[in-house]
């Protein structure tokens, strides 16, 4: 409270008082003159320069991946280099990979690396390395967009700058979690990579390769189903603007998404053969039959569910997880780029398999938000439950499985923090925007106190 | 009604055999001169001394039935094969049914090759059923029956541990060529945790003929037997030929029980009696037994007297070949108890020797293989399998058998095989020339690991592997869960030096002595025959069963995360769900309230704010009330 009030009195003092019309603060965006936009770009280069370095430099280090790529935080059954090893391996070897309990990954995957397993050993660490850059590049192009598509859009008075883009990619490809999922070459990558080229495809309105994104995201680890109605509020809104028929995009989208979904499918089968994969990918992930421990909610709460019950609160949690997929996005029409953050987030706490590569993707929407950032309640809380939980996660699990001095409760109760944390930065976040959006909107009630109703 | 049924068989035979009419005054119901060809009574005591002083007593009954013209009814009539067995064999469409029960670890090294095959600690059951369209189900009423028969958990063999072995558990009982494979399929199943003791032996010893009041089986004392280092029992039910084509079909029955005592431990000597080892003495032979022979394997060297002496004249010391791959011929002296050789008198052997001097230089059978595992921590880890070729000019063709419980995750492509400890890079150089893999599915079936190597000679072969282990939910853990998981043998089946040459051998000591020594036994000549199960790989070395902890959860915390998993859940629900629905208002606005606190043109902020804490939620609500009306 104290803060908000605060913020009011900043915002008090900045504006002048009189004004109780909408003040539509069109900032021009010519103060970006040639020479601005050449350090820019410069910066730009010195950061994925750096990025590529360091990511370079640690897959030197002969063990990293094999020490981060059995790290339970890091990967998971469903998306772990091991085990797309072993079923490539099986393939190869004419054994069907999906008739195992061991590979839970998509057919495409095992074509891809199987294509890549012709090139020298090094290409894959390579590839690892030029996809996460590509990532931070197609974020930093994303704020762009969004930039460009909030430019009429009112503001706060106190917002002045919009951020770097560059800046986002940064933060992206700085992040430790980052820079550990990418080196432990968990095939999360794969998922993140195509949720924001299906983002930013459908930011700049093309409708046939973002659904095709979303697809492949979709098919690629089920979850990013959710993702299909951000994206599409984001083509009814331009279409909206253009003063075209709102249900052919809707159909469109739709249309378009199921048409690329079941193509993927069945390439996908006619790549095995069999249908198999189906109950070994998407049926892992929705009925959770390998209880690996993660930094997810569902782990510890199904190895210790009373047999009668599990179907039930399997169905309790799988559909907690899409219930907010409508809401999110209705609530968020107009910002259905903040909806995929939203989503994003909601996944990589809520999944039945989340790996620290999820929260990666939807820590790296945030700053695209930067306007929210003041509003945010509880950043202080929420920085230090990240330190805490990366330092003790990995602590409280060596405790509990190889020096045998702690129990499953140690390592259950981190990530329980974890999820808390990320809880309250998707809930202060929402509360941020919507708070924000107010403010805009009702200029005139800045003084008051405000509750929700 | 069973007495009923013999008495009616007696009477049909009566009619065809006038000539046996006297004896049946005087042993009415057991006489087996009344169905001369229809059943048949072996038993035999096998006593060897073994190079590290110990002793191994191995009893063996075998009961043979014709099932000669009477395919349909060749179960009707019982007596001395077991009817609960042939009852058991017969709804279950079985062929061939192999149980084991083991307590401790045969020692290869010091004590050579078994008798019969050893099987690896705890319960094996492995059997050939015919395929009838309920196969599975038969295959699961099968264990269930010698679940109950035997007091034993084989009712546990389900789906996770049902294995269809490609290579291993060939066929041992004997058929034509024709109906070898083509119409039964093998299934297979272990309980290594599984523990033996005299409920299981006392239903074993039913089954027998004469029970444990004669014969032999009089010295199956529980107390004695499993006070031992090693013990196994065993029945085995399998075809067997009579002529050679194999028109006329036999069903066998041979039961074992092989324990290997320690007479070192209590004397310091190698000395032993019957009744120093079973604490009983032997009397006279089963009277339904058509052969009843104690036989006692004579050690090469060694200053030594049995008492009382087997007669050389006599045939009682004959030679025969021992089952393993040095193919040595051994000296055996035989006791035939129907001559009541030894009625009340203690069979007993004793060195000349204060004490027993271990012998470091004794001969080690060619192959044999040791299992562990490695790494450490609960998370994962791997198995490691030595297996030794000490032959030392030989290859020798193997197959090596795992079976990896789905909660050991098995990553194939961490399968290494090491010579002599240098890695094997090229295809040429792999010592396995067929593998067969069969990945776990969780909750539903095992790894399976078969491999075909070859042994190159003198060499030490290690093939190794990686694991993960698999977090399982609370209550599929053993009530015991951080004692851990036993993980059952590995089977390596070899063929012994012999079969490259001779390939009528069978591991059973009946078929081998029958090839080799045929004018020393009058009644083992009559059983002649080509044995085609004799062909496969007949020795079977079992390893180490494995104990592994699995990553166990806090047992006692079911409520307490079910409470704060679905708060930390609630927690997000609720504060969505009231985002999502609630919108944000002013507690009051400029021109309708007439409250002066919140009215920010009067008052400077500082002053909304206290009077908002001051008045805490009375206030608020108040003012919220105010509003309602207003609307």
């Amino acid at each position: 409270m104290r803060i908000m009030s605060k913020l009011k009195e900043k915002s008090t003092t900045i504006t002048s008082t009189t004004t109780s019309t909408i003040k539509t603060n069109i900032k021009s965006k010519t103060t970006t003159t040639n020479s601005i936009e050449k350090t820019s770009n410069f910066i730009g280069a010195i950061l994925f320069g750096t990025a590529f370095a360091t990511r370079l430099i640690l897959f030197q280090f002969s063990d990293i991946t094999q020490i981060l790529g059995s790290r339970v935080e890091i990967v998971t059954p469903v998306t772990s280099f091991n085990r797309l090893t072993e079923g490539l391996y099986l393939f190869d070897n004419g054994v069907s990979p999906y008739d195992g309990g061991a590979f839970h990954q998509a057919p495409l995957l095992l074509a891809c690396f199987q294509l890549l397993g012709y090139l020298p050993s090094f290409s894959i660490k390579l590839i690892y390395i030029i996809i996460d850059l590509t990532l931070a590049y197609l974020l930093a192009n994303i704020t762009r967009i969004k930039q460009e598509l909030y430019k009429d859009y009112p503001r706060l008075d106190i917002e002045l700058d919009e951020i770097n883009p560059w800046i986002i990619s940064g933060l992206y490809l700085f992040n430790p979690l980052t820079i550990a999922s990418c080196l432990s070459q968990s095939t999360i990558i794969f998922t993140n990579l195509s949720i924001i080229l299906g983002t930013y495809y459908s930011l700049k309105n093309n409708k046939s390769y973002g659904m095709f994104w979303i697809a492949m995201a979709t098919y690629l680890s089920f979850y990013p189903l959710m993702l299909v109605i951000p994206t599409t509020f984001m083509f009814t809104n331009s279409a909206k603007l253009k003063g075209k028929n709102l249900k052919n995009e809707i159909c469109g989208c739709a249309g378009l998404y199921i048409g690329w979904l079941t193509g993927l499918l069945i390439l996908s089968y006619l790549f095995v053969n069999s249908w198999d994969f189906l109950s070994a990918t998407y049926g892992v992930i929705l009925l959770l039959p390998d209880l690996t421990p993660n930094i997810g909610l569902f782990w510890y709460f199904f190895i210790e569910m009373f047999d009668q019950f599990r179907s039930f609160f399997l169905v309790v949690f799988q559909l907690h997880a899409f219930v907010f997929v409508v809401p999110v996005s209705l609530k968020f029409r107009n910002h259905p780029l903040f909806g995929v953050f939203m989503l994003n987030g909601i996944m990589a706490v809520f999944k039945s398999y989340p790996s620290i590569g999820d929260a990666s993707l939807y820590l790296a929407f945030l700053p695209i938000y930067s306007e929210i950032v003041k509003y945010m309640r509880y950043n202080y809380l929420t920085t230090n439950i990240f330190c805490y939980c990366s330092i003790l996660s990995p602590i409280f699990y060596h405790l509990w499985i190889y020096a045998g001095s702690g129990n499953a409760n140690f390592f259950y109760a981190i990530t329980l923090v974890y999820s808390t944390g990320n809880i309250i930065l998707l809930v202060d976040a929402t509360y941020s925007m919507l708070r924000r959006e107010f403010d805009i909107w009702n200029p005139d009630l800045k003084n008051c106190e405000i509750t929700q109703k | 009604m069973k007495r009923l049924e013999r008495k009616e068989w007696m009477d049909f035979d009566d009619n065809n055999n006038n000539n046996n009419n006297n004896n049946k005054s005087t042993l009415p119901h057991y006489n087996y001169n009344y169905y001369p060809y229809d059943e048949k009574f072996k038993e035999t005591l096998i006593i060897k001394p073994l190079s590290d002083g110990k002793l191994l007593t191995h009893f063996q009954f075998s009961v043979k039935l014709l099932k000669k013209n009477n395919k349909e009814g060749s179960f009707k009539h019982y007596n001395y094969f077991p009817r609960a067995i042939g009852q058991i064999v017969q709804s279950y469409n079985a062929r061939e049914l192999h149980l084991t029960f083991t307590q401790g670890k045969w020692n290869y090294e010091d004590w050579g090759y078994p008798i019969v095959p050893s099987a690896g600690t705890g319960v094996e059951l492995w059997a050939w059923l015919r395929k009838d369209g309920k196969l599975d189900k038969n295959w699961k009423s099968l264990t269930n029956a010698l679940a109950g028969l035997f007091c034993a958990s084989l009712n546990f063999i389900d789906d996770t541990i049902t294995v269809q072995p490609k290579l291993s558990f060939k066929p041992e009982g004997s058929y034509n060529a024709s109906e070898l494979f083509d119409n039964a399929e093998l299934r297979s199943g272990s309980l290594p945790h599984e523990n033996v003791c005299t409920e299981n032996l006392t239903p074993w010893i039913k089954l027998l003929p004469c029970k444990s009041r004669s014969g032999i089986a009089s010295l199956l004392n529980g107390h004695k037997l499993y006070d031992s280092n090693f013990h196994s029992m065993s029945i085995h039910v399998r075809p067997f030929c009579e002529d050679p084509e194999c028109i006329n079909q036999q069903l066998e029955i041979l039961q074992t029980v092989s324990t290997v005592v320690d007479p070192v431990r209590v004397s310091g000597k190698r000395d032993w009696s019957l009744s120093q080892v079973f604490g009983r003495q032997l009397s006279n032979a089963c009277p339904l037994a058509e052969e009843s022979n104690l036989e006692i394997i004579l050690p090469e060297n060694g200053d030594y007297k049995i008492n009382p002496e087997a007669n050389p004249d006599n045939n009682n010391i004959v030679t025969r070949r021992t089952p393993d791959v040095s193919g040595n011929n051994e000296k055996i002296a035989v006791y035939d108890l129907k001559k009541a050789q030894l009625v009340n008198s203690d069979l007993s052997m004793t060195w000349n020797e204060d004490q027993f001097d271990y012998d470091l230089n004794h001969t080690k059978p060619l192959v044999f293989a040791h299992r562990y595992f490695t790494g450490y921590g609960q998370e994962r880890g791997g198995i490691k399998v030595n297996i030794f070729n000490k032959s030392p000019n030989i290859s020798i063709p193997i197959i090596y058998y795992d079976v990896i419980p789905w909660y050991l995750k098995l990553y194939l492509y961490t399968l290494k095989v090491q010579i002599n400890d240098q890695d094997v890079n090229s295809d040429t150089d792999n010592p396995i020339k067929e593998l067969y893999y069969q990945p776990a599915v969780d909750r539903f079936r095992p790894n399976v690991i078969e491999a075909k190597i070859i042994l190159s000679p003198n060499s030490l072969t290690t093939l190794s592997i990686n694991f993960d282990k698999v977090f399982l939910k609370y209550t599929e853990h053993p009530p015991d869960a951080n004692r851990g998981f036993d993980i059952g043998s590995a089977v390596i089946s070899t063929i012994s030096l012999n079969n490259l040459n001779d390939l009528n051998l069978t591991t059973f000591r009946d078929c081998l002595s029958l090839n080799n020594n045929n004018n020393n036994n009058n009644l083992e000549k009559e059983e002649g025959g080509i044995r085609i199960g004799c062909l496969h790989f007949p020795i079977r070395i079992y390893t180490e069963t494995l104990l592994v902890s699995l990553p166990t959860p806090d047992f006692s915390m079911p409520y307490n995360v079910i409470t704060l998993t679905c708060t930390v859940i609630a927690l997000f629900f609720g504060s969505m769900f009231n985002l999502m629905t609630r919108n944000f208002v002013a507690l009051s606005d400029n021109n309708s309230v007439n409250n002066d606190s919140v009215d920010n043109n009067s008052v400077d902020n500082n002053s909304v704010k206290d009077s908002v804490n001051n008045n805490g939620v009375n206030n608020n609500i108040v003012v919220e009330e105010k509003i309602d009306k207003i609307e």
